[in-house]
């Protein structure tokens, strides 16, 4: 087998090339639309489709406020997640410990907890 | 005759020396051949055609039928042929930069995905210690290119769309994390190869039933299948974020859209199904056996998901949100709980 040249070593590594090939899989689609799609355009065909209204207003429209608590939930939950995600990195070394079960079970019963009470703090059947 | 072929290889000029070497190199046949570019999206055009083939039969339909000799199996490259020759429309109120650009983010890294999965021992691109959290990084991205691309394109229906992918996919992130973490915990590795040494006499599917299930609905919402298919709602909101995209854009996000499930799909044949342990196969070297193994069982998770997609109508958006947050995360932690106590108990005994 041909050995690889100095400035080319980049093919020779699998997760580099499959970035490239991935990269330029979409321009195949892109090139192939581009030689056989036709390309009329006009001003109808521009506009937002509105389910044939023209376009009212921006489309820039307000958030459900409603679910708004579950947002904040999930600023509390992503770092408790992250927490056990971390600290797996550690236990893999160590091993499980009783006072570590003590506290995934607390943090069990927690979450059954908040999620028994969750119904009533984001009030939006009421 | 390998002979003669080996005489005129050594006789030829030294780039196409170096040429065919490379085409015969590792680094080639990985990324672009197996598990590579050329298997993620042949597997991916399969996926659909065998999604609407099973769908039909669940419908009691037959489902793509004319189009090639047998059942139809030339209808993709129909589609794709008559996708590709429509106008790509980009309306006038889309912030154009971010519009184009993003299909290919989407497709960028719902492929990247596949290179942090082995399909047997050595058959992965990425070899990594961490390959589980890679994993999880890129999994943990992918929504943002769906996001961008809903809010270029300056329209109301992909507007709605965005909200709504935006509250769905916070919501069953967390989930997917803390299951994962329980197969983390009894692996004691996040590499995905060690992972899957460590089922070698029993899949993680036994002990860690609630976790598979937590995985696999987490699954299913992430990537936006029926019953969770609320931001692509077709009957409610037009196709949600995608209203606005048209021929070849519309093709790449679907690609990337599939790539995404199937790449799900084969992490939970890994994880979950004991990844390339099966029955073996006689006259079949290990090398190839263990591929095939993978496949078969992420195929296996794939029906399941067309199965739940035929049965079950789609959620309401409180019903996706209250079944994410007020089931499965305690779910997740209670597996967690339920992990720990197994390596604690197996490592007392031991």
């Amino acid at each position: 087998m041909a050995a690889p040249p100095e400035q080319l070593w980049f093919l020779w590594d699998p997760f580099i090339l499959y970035v490239i090939l991935v990269l330029l899989a979409p321009d195949v689609f892109y090139l192939v639309s581009w030689l056989i799609a036709p390309r009329r355009s006009s001003r109808v065909k521009k506009m937002a489709f509105e389910s044939g209204q023209a376009p009212i207003r921006s489309a820039l429209s307000s958030f459900p406020v409603e679910y708004f608590p579950y947002v904040i939930i999930y600023v509390a939950y992503a770092v408790i997640a992250i927490l056990i995600f971390v600290s797996l990195v550690a236990i893999v070394e160590t091993g499980v410990t009783p006072s570590l079960l003590l506290l995934l079970a607390l943090a069990t019963v927690a979450s059954f907890y908040a999620s028994s009470q969750l119904k009533e703090v984001a009030g939006r059947r009421g | 005759m390998i002979e003669q072929l080996a005489q005129l290889l050594a006789s030829a000029p030294e780039p196409i020396r170096t040429l065919l070497g490379w085409i015969f190199s590792d680094a080639f046949i990985k990324a672009a051949v197996f598990p590579g570019a050329l298997f993620s999206t042949i597997l991916g055009m399969f996926a659909v055609w065998y999604e609407r083939k099973l769908l039909a039969r669940v419908m009691l339909r037959v489902g793509p039928l004319h189009v090639g000799k047998v059942s139809g199996v030339l209808q993709l490259i129909a589609d794709a042929v008559k996708f590709l020759s429509k106008e790509r429309i980009t309306p006038s109120s889309a912030i154009r930069p971010l519009f184009w650009t993003m299909p290919s983010a989407a497709l960028l890294l719902s492929l990247l995905l596949f290179a942090f999965l082995p399909f047997g021992a050595g058959w992965i691109i990425y070899p990594s210690e961490i390959g589980l959290l890679l994993f999880f990084a890129v999994i943990a991205v992918s929504p943002i290119p769906i996001l961008l691309a809903a809010y270029a394109s300056g329209s109301k229906y992909p507007f709605i769309g965005l909200t709504r992918m935006a509250l769905q996919l916070f919501g069953y992130e967390i989930p997917l994390f803390l299951a994962l973490a329980g197969v983390v915990l009894m692996a004691g590795s996040f590499d995905i190869q060690k992972i899957v040494e460590a089922q070698a006499r029993a899949p993680f599917i036994l002990p860690q039933m609630i976790g598979f299930v937590v995985f696999f609905t987490a699954a299913l919402a992430e990537t936006e299948r029926v019953p969770f298919d609320i931001p692509t709602a077709e009957g409610e909101i037009v196709f949600g974020w995608q209203t606005e995209y048209s021929g070849a854009h519309f093709v790449v996000f679907q690609l990337a859209m599939y790539e995404k499930i199937l790449a799900l799909c084969v992490l939970g044949s890994l994880l979950y199904l004991g990844g390339w342990y099966g029955p073996p196969l006689p006259f079949v070297p290990d090398t190839i056996s263990a591929p095939f193994w993978v496949i078969v069982k992420s195929l296996v998770l794939f029906t399941l998901m067309v199965l739940v997609r035929g049965a079950y109508p789609r959620l309401s958006i409180d019903r996706v949100l209250d079944l994410g947050w007020r089931y499965l995360i305690p779910l997740a932690l209670l597996n967690l709980l339920i992990t720990g106590v197994i390596v604690y108990l197996s490592g007392v005994l031991a």
